[in-house]
């Protein structure tokens, strides 16, 4: 079953191997980059004709950014701030942050996953990264490695809650992005 | 007739299997140590084959037959880049090692696309230097068609494989067409994938055996172990090339790995114990392969006689 609330894949001519092979990879390629599960809808529509290959898709709902709360406790202590850190996958992000933030002086790293800072402001609410973009830039790239490779022509356009990517061998002219725009249009409402 | 065989086992004694191959008037084609274990490729003479068995048996070792040792097969991707590596290129280039075949994987620097794909001249004339090639493509018949200008001027086997079902008669320059194999983002796993793998394998050694029937009407002067043999032999300095495989063999020579413009009068002198040298039975040439020099065997039809 598709993890996906709606999966259509199209491609013109006589195909139907190429449209089941195309649906695994891509699946294949989103699993691999944990990508999956923030994508709602995805259309693809292939032309192999011309030859051009684009991908609609609707993504869920945007990540909230993750804050220094989130990947350690934030202990108050009689010198400033404690924070225990459970997740160390952000640990170099964390500590830029708290470095730009009260200054290297006040940030100290007694033992690996503890950190303790000598202010009253207390550190929890500070942003250490930003999914959405990482997951942007993940997704940039899942799509690149989808489309076929000599499709060096290429055109994404990214808003919150979707994302339009197409490529192609020969150059992108209007016509042919409205054309596409119109058959996935098609895709959506059949 | 010599049978091509790979022994699996340990390396305690290996020297022993060694042994009895040269005895026996075998030749061992490789040798590929990883720890304690150790592979070798070996061509033995059918007769003698139980002696060997026997040997190998008191070993503990293993010993398959190798139908493509002796053989370099190219194996082709339109380009080096993630959509074509590692998972379907990896996977035939491994099995063809594993049946006794050398694999080189060669990445075109233009093979992308339908309407732009190209091979260059000198991109033709490295494939041409191995036994067969294997084309590896994607899961677009149209493409797969349309890709066939980059197989046409190659002039060993070529062996197409792609996704799709396409009638042979579509495909004319290739000499088999392999399907349900494509573009995957995973490694062959499946029963299925595996055994299109075996499919592959099975359509080089018909490629092969195609090119061995070619040689078989007008035959080669000496046989490439053979030349191989006398290299190792009178130009000592190819054991210390930083190769895996100082001196790889092909259906119709062998490539041997020094730099052609120091070692090309050496390989060219040595001697056969019939009293004539490699140069009178061989053109001696350098390689499109870095700098390395390729032996050509001559055939009987041009030298006048075989040994």
């Amino acid at each position: 079953m598709d993890p996906m609330e709606v999966f259509k894949i199209e491609v013109t001519g006589d195909e139907e191997f190429g449209t089941k092979k195309y649906r695994e990879l891509i699946m294949d390629i989103l699993q691999d980059l944990g990508l999956i599960r923030s994508i709602g809808r995805l259309y693809v529509y292939i032309d192999i004709k011309k030859p051009v290959f684009a991908v609609y898709g609707l993504l869920r709902t945007g990540i909230p950014p993750l804050r220094v709360g989130d990947v350690g406790d934030v202990l108050k202590s009689e010198s400033g701030y404690q924070i225990k850190v459970n997740d160390e996958e952000h640990m170099a992000d964390l500590l830029k942050v708290l470095w730009t933030n009260y200054g290297r002086e006040r940030v100290e790293q007694p033992s690996r996953d503890v950190l303790i800072i000598a202010s009253d402001n207390s550190p929890a609410q500070l942003v250490v990264a930003d999914l959405e973009a990482e997951f942007r830039q993940d997704l940039t790239d899942a799509l690149i490695r989808i489309a076929p490779e000599g499709f060096r022509n290429r055109r994404n356009e990214m808003t919150k809650d979707s994302f339009f990517f197409i490529a192609a061998e020969e150059s992108l002219s209007e016509e042919l992005i409205s054309n596409i725009r119109e058959n996935i249009r098609r895709m959506e409402n059949a | 007739m010599l049978e091509p065989v790979m022994f699996t086992g340990g390396v305690y004694k290996h020297d022993l299997v060694i042994e009895l191959v040269e005895d026996l008037g075998g030749y061992v084609l490789q040798k590929n140590v990883s720890q304690s274990e150790i592979i070798l490729l070996l061509l033995v003479p059918s007769e003698d084959m139980p002696a060997l068995q026997a040997l190998i048996k008191e070993l503990r070792g293993e010993l398959v037959r190798a139908p493509l040792a002796g053989t370099e097969v190219a194996v082709v991707t339109p380009t080096l880049a993630i959509h074509h590596l590692p998972h379907t290129a990896c996977d035939i280039a491994e099995y063809l090692r594993r049946n006794g075949a050398k694999s080189n994987m060669i990445g075109l620097a233009r093979g992308v696309g339908r309407e732009i794909a190209q091979i260059n001249e000198y991109e033709a004339a490295l494939i041409n230097e191995h036994d067969a090639a294997v084309f590896i493509f994607g899961n677009f018949a149209e493409c797969i068609r349309k890709k066939e200008s980059l197989y046409r001027n190659i002039s060993v086997p070529v062996v197409v494989t792609g996704g799709p079902e396409i009638p042979k008669s579509d495909l004319p320059y290739a000499f088999e067409y392999v399907p349900s194999v494509g573009r995957i983002a995973h490694r062959a796993r499946k029963a299925t994938e595996i055994g299109t793998l075996d499919m592959t394998i099975e359509a080089v050694g018909r490629a092969l055996d195609r090119t061995r029937a070619d040689i078989s009407k007008d035959p080669l002067t000496t046989s490439p172990p053979r030349v191989m043999d006398a290299v190792r032999e009178q130009v000592p300095e190819v054991e210390y090339s930083y190769s895996p495989l100082p001196i790889a063999l092909n259906l119709s020579g062998v490539r041997v790995k020094l730099p052609y413009e120091g070692y090309k009068d050496a390989v060219k002198a040595v001697r056969f114990d019939e009293g004539v040298t490699l140069g009178e039975i061989a053109t001696v040439k350098p390689s499109r392969m870095k700098d390395y020099i390729l032996v050509r065997i001559l055939p009987a039809s041009e030298t006048g006689f075989v040994f």
